[in-house]
């Protein structure tokens, strides 16, 4: 036998499968909310009144109230859970940068893209939803007030794809880190990453265009 | 034919204190069917005889002549020049150690993953090889043979992002290892002791799903589907040692545990 | 000075060298195994077909024993071959691919059922049977009788050395990749370990053991279009002939492949024209026929190549860059067989080539494949004139292959040999003492690196080591291919002659720091070309032709002169080696006779000579009916 061939006597145990399965459901659970987030908004391109009616309906179930802090709590856990592969030294940062540039590798890059937009989300996101839930119960006008204001507004331009990039992508590699994504349909599971990146990105501009022309009274 | 080919060489000896790591450019005639092969030995042989790099069967069997060609890691023996621009940057294989301009040390990587992986059959049986053979399915052999034909050229470790990061991540040639034991109903090890092996961050936690491995192994080697594989059987391993009563489902039955043989592509 | 002990020292981790580790290790004997590359790389991995044993699994290798691939093996070598190897190596050839297969290797299986398989380009049935289902299977192959070639797909060599890798890692032996062997240490009667070029530092060490056992490989590269990979460069057969007094057995003896492409001269499989494949010249036109009526493209291997050197010198031959060619033509077999059956040709064109052989030619030429030549060794392993020093793979002449081997038989000889020799050098070990002096270590190192600081200082010369292996490859191919002729080899001799000269010359270009290539190449291009000669002065003494030595000449096969063994031994200092010969073999179990394949008129031996050496022992008559009754059977299938 090799000298060396117990080397991995201690073992961290089950750690890093508990961890890795968190990170899975935590981010499954955070694409499942945005996609419920985005029907309340969207709500809004067919009438202010249907979303205020579907805020209505959170609000008297107490599921805005609860959900929104649950759903802050998912997010940060997210955040931890995800950290421990996101490059944060520079060493890290230098070699996943150089790495990308020399593979020139569509997967490697959208994986950089998913790192970079995953920090952009945690503080704008984390803003956002700080002010959302200090102003309950939320209406088409509340909101339509405040993303009418000029550096609102781009802050909601910014978020938006930011997110819609975070959330598809993540999506698509859950189901290829766990293998539900065989490579036979990767190439068909990779146009419907982007049709549904591109499909939400039509609806959220739309929203916010909504938005923007909703008149205040 | 007669493209005027323009290399791009990085050029560093170690063991030479005066050198330091530096592009080098050189000139030649392309001909016809032209390799990297012909072409590194034709500078080798008439312009610059100290340039290291290695080949070994020149054939895309050995795998010995892994580098990064144009950005990508691939074998410099079954690449044509006519499939590249006439400007053909060369580096070493990053994560290896590097011995000398072109040329990287997988041997002693590998080695070290033999014995991180154990790869070997673990039976407590017995065998006299003069006594009739034990029965296997032919099937089964030719999937063990799917995953036994990685050679091992480290391109799949060179396009790993977390590799590259992480030295303690084992990467795709090492996971598929354990893959191609699992399959193999000769060796006795229970999915619990590949968990033992595998199942932490710098096994198949690690992986982040970039598929770089996949996109770059020269012998196609179905790793996209054996790291997803690995990730769900040992992911249900975790869970069924946390809750016992769950290791009586059957994960076949489930078909989240499918074998998944190579050869989609 | 970096120095290393241990009790036996093999130099080559291919499937022989491993397999020798094993044994010793499994022993309890500490080994250390060297390799220019990581062990995976060695050539043994690029071998695809198969390892020939008789197991008769297969409903296609039904009645198959030892004695039937015993006669195939001696028929093939033309007789060349040592008849106690021969049958040592078939009885133990299916012991050893359960062993592998108890280590892990996944042979294919029989599958029972009706299935079908080409021969000839027409498509025949066989049905397998169902008691026989998952044993291992078996592939055919040229010159057997049955079925007999199990194999993995189309990577045999490569599935056999990733298990006796990971056996060597679960033993904990010691395989050190990237050193080479540059000199043995000896004092001209024991040999105890080697001086090695560390290649990646480029310093020198010492390794000294009780044992040394070389598996090298072959030494293909002295040719200039060779199958080999680039490591098969004779540094073993080199080192041991420095010691002058170890032989190489049958120098003259090089196989020559027909279709290696062109350029790289990488192989494509004889499966080709197995399945119908067809051989044309730059008209495009059929000729194989036209020399071999009846076999056509599936005449043997030294006959096509031969026929196809006759007809490129007849200018019939396609012009390239990369010399002459010709081209085999598999486009009638259609995608469904090219895609399935010969799926790693099909990748090779696509990588190598760029033609899509479907609709494309495929550019071949007959090329250098395999040494038969080889350091001569007794049945035990042990090389002549050395104690302590072994052999076994394509490096050594065991000499089981003789003139001509079969395909199949040289990658099983590597394990078959390799376990036998293995356990051979377990048996010398043990109780086997011998001291080792720092004296004659620091007189083998000092020498070496007197030769090193030689050509990095160009004290000898600025001769380019490039230009004058070129030299050696090109003399080769000219002379000692596979027509060979007294005009060409006097003349290939005098060329060689003057390149050994010039060879003594050399001095690097470069510096010569590290691991530098071109100091490498320097250090064993005298040797290289040392080998050369060897052959072309063996070649030229024998003059008859047998298995794969075809003199113009005379083309007949001499039994009466020469059924014997070529012993060529190069004394220190001398210019030419001396060559002496033994008997081919000490028993004639199958008298020589007719091959049954490759016409040619035979001269035949005395025969009161080879019935004074026949084993077969009165008593014995049932062994010796079921032996002739297998080599019948051989003839018969092979008409």
């Amino acid at each position: 036998m090799a000298v060396n061939a117990t080397m991995h006597v201690a073992r961290p145990g089950r750690r890093d499968a508990c961890l890795d399965w968190l990170q899975m459901l935590s981010g499954a659970s955070l694409v499942l909310f945005m996609w419920c987030h985005m029907i309340l908004v969207s709500s809004v391109i067919i009438s202010p009144k249907v979303m205020d009616a579907i805020a209505w309906f959170f609000e008297a179930t107490y599921m805005a109230q609860l959900g929104g802090p649950v759903i802050g709590i998912v997010f940060l856990f997210h955040f931890i859970l995800a950290a421990r592969k996101i490059p944060f030294t520079s060493y890290e940062q230098k070699t996943i940068w150089e790495h990308a540039k020399m593979m020139m590798h569509r997967d490697t890059w959208l994986w950089v893209v998913q790192a970079v937009t995953a920090m952009i989300v945690l503080i704008m996101g984390g803003i956002h939803m700080w002010v959302v839930l200090n102003d309950l119960p939320i209406t088409a006008m509340k909101s339509a007030a405040r993303m009418q204001q000029t550096g609102w507004t781009i802050f909601y331009l910014i978020l938006l794809p930011m997110v819609e990039l975070h959330v598809s992508i993540g999506f698509y590699r859950i189901l290829v880190k766990w293998g539900v994504i065989s490579n036979k349909t990767r190439p068909l599971a990779k146009r419907g990453e982007y049709l549904l990146l591109a499909t939400f990105l039509f609806i959220g501009f739309l929203t916010i265009i909504r938005f923007l022309t909703l008149a205040i009274h | 034919m007669g493209r005027k080919l323009q290399f791009e060489i990085f050029r560093f000896n170690p063991q030479d204190p005066l050198s330091v790591p530096r592009m080098q450019t050189y000139f030649l005639e392309e001909t016809d069917k032209m390799t990297l092969y012909i072409a590194l030995n034709r500078l080798r042989e008439e312009q610059d005889p100290s340039l290291i790099f290695d080949f070994c069967c020149r054939a895309g069997i050995c795998g010995a002549c892994a580098m990064v060609i144009n950005g990508r890691p691939g074998l410099a023996c079954q690449t044509q020049t006519k499939d590249q621009p006439a400007k053909i940057i060369l580096h070493p294989l990053p994560v290896f150690k590097l011995i000398g301009d072109l040329s990287v040390d997988t041997g002693v990587w590998f080695r070290e993953m033999y014995n991180k992986t154990e790869s070997w059959i673990h039976t407590n049986k017995v065998i006299d090889p003069h006594q009739q053979e034990e029965r296997m399915e032919n099937e089964v052999a030719e999937q063990i043979y799917e995953l036994e034909r990685c050679i091992e050229c480290g391109c799949c470790i060179a396009a790993c992002g977390t590799a590259r990061m992480r030295d303690d991540f084992m990467g795709a040639a090492a996971l598929n290892r354990i893959a191609r034991f699992m399959v193999d109903p000769r060796d006795e090890r229970s999915e619990d002791d590949f968990f033992e092996v595998i199942g932490t961050d710098a096994g198949i936690f690690g992986c982040m799903g970039l598929l770089g491995c996949e996109d770059v192994c020269p012998k196609q080697l179905p790793l996209q589907n054996q790291l997803g594989y690995l990730r769900r059987k040992m992911g249900i391993t975790a869970v069924k040692q946390l809750v016992p009563a769950l290791g009586k489902i059957k994960l076949d039955k489930l078909k989240i545990g499918k074998f998944i043989p190579g050869g989609d592509k | 000075m970096q120095t290393y002990y241990s009790d036996l020292l093999v130099v080559g981790a291919g499937l022989a060298g491993e397999r020798m580790a094993i044994e010793a290790a499994v022993n309890g004997f500490d080994v250390i195994c060297l390799s220019i590359v990581p062990a995976r790389r060695s050539h043994s991995s690029a071998a695809q077909g198969g390892m020939q044993a008789a197991l008769g699994n297969s409903v296609m290798g039904e009645g198959d024993s030892p004695d039937v691939h015993f006669a195939d093996t001696v028929k093939g070598s033309d007789w060349g071959a040592d008849q106690e190897c021969a049958r040592l190596f078939v009885e133990n050839a299916p012991i050893e691919m359960r062993q592998l297969c108890a280590w892990g290797v996944p042979w294919n299986r029989v599958q029972a059922g009706k299935d079908y398989y080409f021969k000839g380009g027409e498509r025949f049935e066989k049905e397998e049977k169902k008691e026989k289902e998952g044993l291992i299977t078996a592939r055919n192959f040229g010159g057997t009788a049955k079925w007999r070639t199990c194999y993995t797909s189309d990577g045999t060599g490569h599935a056999v050395m990733c298990t006796l890798d990971n056996r060597a890692a679960q033993l904990g032996i010691r395989i050190m990749d990237r050193k080479e062997a540059i000199a043995l240490i000896h004092d001209g009667s024991v040999c105890t370990g080697a001086v090695v070029r560390c290649l990646r530092t480029g310093q020198l060490e010492v390794f000294r053991a009780k044992a040394t056992a070389m598996a090298t490989g072959g030494f293909g590269r002295i040719y200039k279009a060779t199958t080999n990979a680039v490591i098969c460069d004779g540094g073993g057969h080199i080192i041991a002939m420095d010691t002058g007094v170890v032989p190489l057995g049958n120098p003259e003896a090089i196989q020559f492949h027909p279709t290696g492409i062109v350029p790289t001269d990488i192989l494509v499989t004889e499966g080709c024209r197995g399945d119908g494949g067809t051989l044309l010249d730059v008209n495009e036109e059929r000729f194989m026929q036209i020399y071999e009526p009846e076999k056509a493209e599936l005449a043997s291997r030294d006959v096509v190549s031969r026929r196809m050197t006759e007809h490129m010198r007849a200018g019939k031959g396609v012009p390239s860059p990369y010399g002459e060619h010709l081209w085999l033509d598999i486009r009638h077999l259609g995608d469904k067989h090219i895609s399935t059956k010969l799926r790693e040709v099909d990748d090779i064109c696509k990588h190598f080539l760029a033609i899509d052989p479907r609709v494309q030619l495929i550019p071949v030429r007959p090329t250098q494949h395999y040494t038969m030549a080889g350091l001569r060794t007794n049945k035990d392993g042990a090389c002549y004139g050395m104690k302590g020093l072994f052999a076994a793979g394509e490096v050594a002449c065991w000499d089981m292959h003789g003139f001509n081997r079969l395909g199949g038989n040289s990658l099983a000889e590597t394990c078959v040999a390799g376990g036998i020799v293995g356990k051979k050098i377990v048996e010398f070990l043990q109780g086997y003492e011998v001291s080792f002096g720092t004296k004659e270590a620091h007189d083998a190192v000092a020498k070496q690196q007197d030769r090193i600081n030689a050509l990095i200082k160009r004290r000898n010369g600025g001769e380019n080591v490039y230009e004058v292996r070129g030299i050696l490859q090109q003399a080769m191919m000219d002379h000692c291919f596979v027509f060979r002729n007294h005009e060409g080899l006097s003349k290939c001799i005098d060329i060689l002659q003057e390149a050994l000269g010039r060879a003594r010359k050399v001095g690097l270009t470069s510096d010569g720091k590290g691991v530098n290539h071109e100091l490498a190449a320097a250090l064993k291009l005298e040797g290289q070309i040392k080998l050369g000669l060897c052959i072309a002065k063996a070649a030229l003494e024998r003059t008859e032709s047998r298995g794969s030595h075809n003199r113009e000449d005379y083309p007949e096969r001499n039994d009466r002169d020469w059924l014997n063994r070529t012993l060529a031994v190069w004394p220190e200092g001398a210019d030419m080696p001396s060559l002496s010969y033994e008997d081919a073999t000490k028993v004639f179990e199958l008298p020589p006779g007719d091959r049954g394949y490759g016409g040619g008129k035979i001269i035949p031996a005395d025969p009161a000579k080879i019935s004074g050496k026949s084993a077969v022992e009165a008593g014995n008559e049932n062994g010796e009916d079921a032996k002739s009754g297998g080599a019948k059977s051989g003839s018969k299938k092979k008409s």
